[in-house]
């Protein structure tokens, strides 16, 4: 595209003279009288550049110079004087108010295309070099929102370490402003603790971004109160398939149980776990056993726990490699030695006091990767006392005949139970519910339609041969029902149980004789203390229960 | 499977894990489970976290287990028990045959 030149002079010879030599080169041109209108057309128009006049009416090139250098000062914007050979005095007024170059009058058509296409030059540079500059700007505004937005993110995913005060003591000290490292809290529902420490290849957003899908399917896996090396192979199948191939996660996952007693723990690929006591001696050294999360593919996966006693003494020291792999100004690595001698400097050693012997070590240098320590108090938790659930208001009668087809083709006790649960409040007796119906239902099913004796039992391996045999009584069953009957009352808040059978009936005595040590007596003892109240008809072949539900 | 076994790394404690119900209809397998235990392997353990449900079939399992294994290994664990099937174990005195938390 032509340049733009705007020719600022009050006098029309000049103006003329000039747009002609401009025209001729194919320039587009503009004009304007003095200073000011001159001012004003940069503002409407796109110039290149501009050929200035210094004595003008209104406002001089002087002044006009100074303004217009002022408002265009993102982009080279030249301004050529237009002075007179012998008017040498001025020029250096002409550069000192922002001038770039002079013309001298009379014009020479050579000299003016080439200062013109000089200045172009460097116009056009200049402008590339503020586009560049604007949009390096945009990318760095970009970034730092992106990042806000993650940081916001992460808190809010990583966020909800702060409990288990009395159990958990912990230092994450990122290298940049994400960390790499990621140490994760949580407590199944039977109260069992977990924690994981995990350490992505790297540092910064890239490593750091992983902790995200992995904090998810932690928390939602510990709530699930699965074991540590099903939580790793979920872990290990989730990361294998998002992480590119020379990412992966170094960690350890560890499950104390609520009892304060017992810890399983996984351990693929971070540095050596120690179990120290108050005093800080070493009493048992965990070495990784397996290879980091994300590289092997599932079938190649690793299970194999360790399992070891703790008790309220004991406390386990779990880090990444930042600790150990710290250096100081003689390029020695703070290393295992130094670090169990930390532990042992002081009974009761804290992260800090553990940060501060490393920070001592690196003598100021700069922190080249993510440190992470934690220390785990192996006590006992204490078991939040949860709601419970409201009970359903609504009376219900839930009533099943079962032919012989269906007694041999269903599982009634489960279903049942399944049923049940879903009823508001029933949900929590869900395990005793099916230990009422489970063996009311076998005992009618086992002793009353198949006829079996459970003295069978007693033989040599006779509780596998009573299951043999059932199966097979099953199998050839004809002409038999079995009645169950359930009543909810939500005033008494109790559950009414009625399992009638069509077999010859059992004698209830009988129960009283068998001592509970027997195999065959226990169902009916466990029964009589689950249930509010058990009772058997004359000829033994129904029974009714009332379980209370409060 | 509702049933899966696991040797610890050291091969000194074998978990047997149940998942939903354990009664009768675990027989045979549960037998498996500790059929071809390691002669290192001195503590058993039985691990309910993900056990919903037992009756008295589920108890006899666990005393026959005992039974077979008694002269072999040392320690009978039954963990992670939710609290009704601990409740359950404790009625039957199960305690006093087995560590259960």
């Amino acid at each position: 595209m032509a340049a733009h030149v705007l020719i600022v002079d009050d006098q029309a010879l000049n103006r003329i003279l000039l747009s002609q030599m401009l025209n001729d080169e194919g320039y587009q041109v503009s004009m304007a009288f003095n200073g000011q209108e001159a001012i004003k057309v940069l503002e409407h128009e796109a110039i290149d550049i501009v050929l200035l006049d210094v004595i003008m009416p209104v406002m001089d090139g002087f002044e006009t110079a100074k303004i217009i250098k002022n408002n265009h000062s993102d982009v080279y914007l030249p301004i050529i004087f237009i002075t007179s050979l012998d008017d040498k005095a001025s020029f250096e007024k002409c550069l000192e108010v922002g001038g770039d170059d002079f013309i001298h009058k009379p014009f020479d058509k050579v000299i003016l295309n080439a200062k013109i296409k000089a200045h172009r030059r460097t116009r056009e540079l200049s402008k590339k070099a503020n586009q560049q500059k604007q949009l390096l700007e945009y990318h760095h505004n970009q970034i730092e929102r992106e990042h806000e937005i993650v940081e916001h993110i992460f808190n809010n995913s990583l966020e909800n370490q702060d409990g288990f005060k009395q159990h958990l003591d912990f230092n994450l000290s990122p290298a940049s402003m994400f960390n790499g490292d990621m140490f994760l809290v949580a407590q199944s529902p039977i109260g069992n603790l977990y924690c994981m420490l995990g350490d992505f290849t790297g540092h910064g957003l890239a490593a750091a971004i992983g902790a995200l899908p992995v904090s998810r399917a932690f928390y939602t896996m510990v709530n699930k109160g699965k074991a540590v090396n099903d939580i790793a192979f979920e872990l290990n199948t989730l990361l294998y398939n998002l992480l590119p191939g020379h990412m992966f996660c170094a960690a350890t996952i560890v499950e104390l149980s609520a009892s304060g007693k017992s810890i399983s723990a996984w351990l693929g690929g971070l540095p050596d776990a120690y179990l120290i006591d108050s005093e800080g001696n070493i009493k048992k050294t965990l070495e990784s056993q397996h290879m980091a999360l994300g590289i092997l593919d599932k079938h190649e996966f690793e299970y194999d726990l360790i399992h070891f006693e703790v008790n309220s003494d004991t406390r386990l020291v779990l880090a990444t490699d930042g600790i150990i792999e710290t250096t100081n100004k003689q390029d020695d690595f703070f290393a295992e030695d130094r670090f169990i001698a930390t532990l042992q400097s002081k009974p009761m050693i804290t992260c800090e006091d553990i940060i501060a012997h490393v920070s001592d070590f690196a003598q100021g240098l700069q922190q080249q990767d993510d440190v992470s320590i934690v220390l785990l108090n192996c006590l006992p938790l204490p078991m939040e006392e949860k709601p419970r659930e409201p009970f359903s208001t609504l009376a219900f009668n839930l009533s099943l005949s079962l032919n012989s087809k269906q007694i041999k083709q269903t599982d009634p006790v489960y279903d049942i139970v399944n049923i049940l649960s879903r009823i508001e409040g029933l949900n929590d007796h869900r395990s005793n519910i099916f230990l009422l119906l489970s063996e009311a239902y076998n005992n009618s099913l086992d002793h009353g339609v198949l006829g079996l004796d459970s003295a069978i039992k007693l033989q040599e391996d006779g509780f596998f041969k009573f299951y043999e045999m059932r199966e097979k009584a099953i199998s050839e069953l004809k002409d038999a029902m079995i009645i169950i009957d359930i009543r909810y009352c939500p005033d008494t808040l109790s559950l009414h149980f009625m399992i009638c059978d069509s077999g010859r009936g059992f004698s209830s005595q009988s129960n009283d004789v068998m001592s509970a040590n027997n195999e065959f007596g226990r169902g009916l003892s466990l029964l009589e203390e689950i249930a509010e109240k058990v009772t058997y008809n004359a000829s033994g072949n129904q029974v009714e229960m009332c379980y209370k539900l409060i | 499977m509702n049933l899966t076994t696991r040797t610890s790394a050291d091969g000194k404690a074998l978990t047997i894990q149940i998942k939903g119900k354990f009664d009768f209809n675990l027989v045979q397998s549960f037998r498996q489970a500790y059929a071809q235990i390691d002669n290192g392997t001195n503590k058993v353990i039985v691990d309910l976290r993900e056990t919903d449900y037992m009756d008295s079939s589920a108890l006899g399992m666990l005393l026959n287990m005992k039974k077979t294994l008694e002269d072999k290994v040392a320690v009978f664990e039954i963990t992670n028990c939710q609290p009704q099937l601990k409740k359950i174990l404790q009625i039957s005195r199960f305690d006093k045959k087995f560590d259960i938390s």
